[in-house]
């Protein structure tokens, strides 16, 4: 199949996704049948307003978080050169998590926002996990490398679940936004997350030559005149923003950056400038789905989007480490 | 160590004076552990209460809150560690534990599930859920390990990935149970011994004492199994059964205590490597005093958690993890170093 066809058909699946995000609901006057008029004509009745002002947000949240999650991961997996590797599995994720929940129980701590606690705690458990494995110099073990990040994620997170035991309120809170219940989501916190979107965007789409160099090894990046420890870095950081504000944004949501970079490498081959945009589609394409069974699984009631994405993450991660046989 | 098995008489007399030791520390954390808390009791009322003398008492505070949660510490604390270092001898892997390979998030998942979905059911059982629930989990990791031969990290990494889907289902069954208001199973997954009580003591201990007797009646199989599988072959051992039973044994010591004290990782990781720092490999001894550290671990951590900002509670187990989480690195770094690369 021709490449232009295979983002024709991830885009319609995308676009297919959003929809049925739409349209599915406990709403009965809002069906797919009429939810595109609902959305571009405005005819003032409930039906309306519900979509726009409710439903619309939380597709876009979704469609972002999946797109900065899996370009996060896809970032990792390049500088890493690590199939297991992703921002859940590296402990970024429960790292942006300890951020956010620092800043919930000791207001007093929280520099500037909720999201840059999230973007620091990030970039911290980034540093330790890679720290732990031999650091950005090109000699990452990679078994190493996800076990010790699996441990800074179990301890981020054994902070985190600490908030679990104060208060009740403060206990239910909590519990929700680790399980990226995003159906409170609202127009007004969409603008950042659109701005991180678009730079991580960016930001990949120039990393990636880069990226495809650092496939090849040390050697040869060296060879052709690149600083493979620069780089490094720089694909690092760039997840752990990009993690950082999805989780601010959404909550822990955990192996979207796993899922989509694997798929995306089956489908769309190992070139980087290409997968880029695939991940980035298929990241947004797979999230959305995970938001539109997170409202069927127990229709009329919604179970958190974190939830479902961790039902199909694990056993994808328990397959892909089951097959890593021969990476060590 | 060669130096020191080489002179019997003064290892014996070495480890017995140890184990004296250990157990004094014990049982001093264990009275220190039931005179902190939100009321802070003198070390001689305690014992006043607990022996029945004359004297000031506090009966209430130590009979029914402090000492069945000491009883429940003391007791788990031993059987995760019996539990890690059994399973760290029969499966030779440095970095394994009841945790590791799933056991705690399986035994927790039937537990929570039997809570939620069948309320009917008497709590007597619960200790039966969560030992399927940690077979379950075991039994897939030890066939990946057995089928397939896979390396010590590569296991412990497959063990992780069970243990994700474990508690992917754990997160599902506590955020679709909003029914019930309070946070008590949110407390009880992070490793507390908050609220327990003589009930948790009266389904657990026949179970925890009987296996940990077990085990110990069991260790010297361990030493046989550590000659080699030709060697302990030759020396009457059935090798693949032996390990079954004691995996089972393993299994089982965690399970049930997960089922009281929630999901407390690392202390069965943590106990045997001190406990081998301590006496050596041999897991006559070592058993024992792993058991020892165990309980000295979980009292502490019970303990402090207590004592940092009361009446605030801290759990055992998110303080275990806060211990265990750079322990376990430190024993990932160490053995990579040793299988030499």
């Amino acid at each position: 199949m021709p490449l232009t066809l295979r983002f024709v058909f991830l885009t319609a699946a995308v676009l297919a996704c959003a929809l049925l995000s739409l349209a599915i609901g406990p709403r009965s006057d809002v069906s797919l049948a009429n939810v595109v008029q609902l959305l571009l004509v405005d005819d003032g009745s409930l039906a309306r307003s519900a979509v726009v002002d409710l439903r619309l947000p939380r597709t876009l949240v979704a469609g972002l978080i999946g797109i900065n999650l899996a370009l996060a991961g896809l970032a990792l997996q390049a500088v890493t050169r690590n199939p297991l590797a992703s921002e859940s599995v590296l402990g970024i994720n429960q790292g942006a998590a300890l951020g956010v929940a620092i800043g919930l129980v000791v207001p007093a701590l929280v520099v500037v926002n909720p999201g840059v606690m999230a973007i620091l705690g990030a970039i911290l458990a980034g540093m330790v996990t890679l720290g732990i494995a031999g650091g950005l110099g090109g000699r990452l073990d990679s078994m190493r490398l996800v076990l010790a990040g699996v441990t800074v994620g179990a301890f981020s997170f054994a902070l985190v679940r600490f908030t679990f035991t104060l208060e009740d309120n403060l206990a239910r809170t909590m519990l929700t936004w680790t399980a990226a219940d995003i159906s409170a989501a609202r127009l007004d916190q969409l603008l950042p997350l659109v701005g991180w979107a678009l730079c991580g965007l960016v930001a990949s789409m120039a990393m990636a030559h880069s990226f495809n160099i650092l496939a090849l090894g040390d050697g040869a990046s060296h060879g052709l005149g690149v600083d493979p420890r620069r780089r490094r870095f720089a694909g690092a950081m760039l997840a752990a923003i990009l993690t950082g504000a999805s989780v601010a944004a959404a909550g822990p949501v955990m192996f979207v950056g796993l899922v989509m970079p694997h798929l995306c490498r089956l489908w769309f081959g190992p070139d980087h400038r290409v997968l880029v945009p695939a991940v980035a589609l298929g990241g947004a394409g797979l999230v959305l789905a995970a938001d539109v069974i997170s409202k069927l699984v127990r229709f009329p009631y919604e179970t958190p989007l974190g939830i479902i994405c961790a039902l199909i993450g694990a056993p994808y991660f328990l397959y892909a480490t089951l097959r890593a046989r021969s990476m060590a | 160590m060669n130096g020191l098995a080489s002179h019997p008489h003064h290892t014996r007399r070495r480890a017995v004076l140890l184990i004296g030791l250990l157990a004094g520390l014990v049982v001093a954390a264990a009275l220190w552990g039931l005179s902190v808390g939100a009321v802070a009791i003198p070390v001689h009322v305690i014992i006043n209460t607990l022996f029945n003398l004359d004297g000031e008492q506090q009966s209430y505070i130590i009979m029914r809150s402090r000492l069945p949660r000491m009883v429940l510490a003391l007791l788990a604390g031993g059987a995760l560690a019996l539990s890690g270092a059994i399973i760290q001898a029969v499966i030779r892997n440095p970095l394994a534990s009841p945790n590791i390979i799933g056991i705690n998030a399986g035994a927790a998942l039937f537990a929570l599930g039997m809570v939620l979905f069948f309320p009917a059911i008497p709590q007597v059982w619960m200790p039966l859920a969560a030992c399927v629930g940690g077979l379950c989990a075991a039994g897939f990791v030890i066939a990946v390990a057995h089928y397939r031969q896979v390396s010590a990290i590569h296991l412990a990494l497959i063990g992780v990935a069970v243990g994700f889907l474990f508690q992917a289902g754990v997160d599902y069954l506590l955020i679709t149970s909003n029914d019930s208001e309070s946070s008590a199973p949110l407390i009880w997954l992070t490793g507390s011994l908050w609220g327990r009580s003589w009930g948790h003591v009266a389904i657990s201990w026949i179970p925890l004492l009987g296996l940990s007797a077990l085990a110990l009646v069991l260790s010297y199989r361990l030493d046989l199994i550590a000659l080699g599988e030709g060697t302990a072959t030759g020396l009457g051992l059935n090798v693949p059964r032996q390990r079954l039973l004691l995996l089972l044994v393993a299994t089982l010591l965690a399970s049930v205590s997960v089922a009281v004290v929630g999901v407390m990782g690392f202390i069965g990781l943590m106990a045997p490597h001190i406990a081998r720092r301590l006496v050596g490999g041999s897991h006559r001894l070592m058993l024992p005093v792993a058991a020892l550290v165990g309980m000295l671990l979980v009292v502490l951590a019970d303990g402090i958690g207590r004592a940092i900002a009361p009446p605030i509670e801290v759990s055992a187990g998110i303080l275990a993890a806060l211990i265990g989480a750079p322990f376990f690195v430190y024993i990932m770094l160490t053995t990579e170093a040793e299988s030499g690369s």
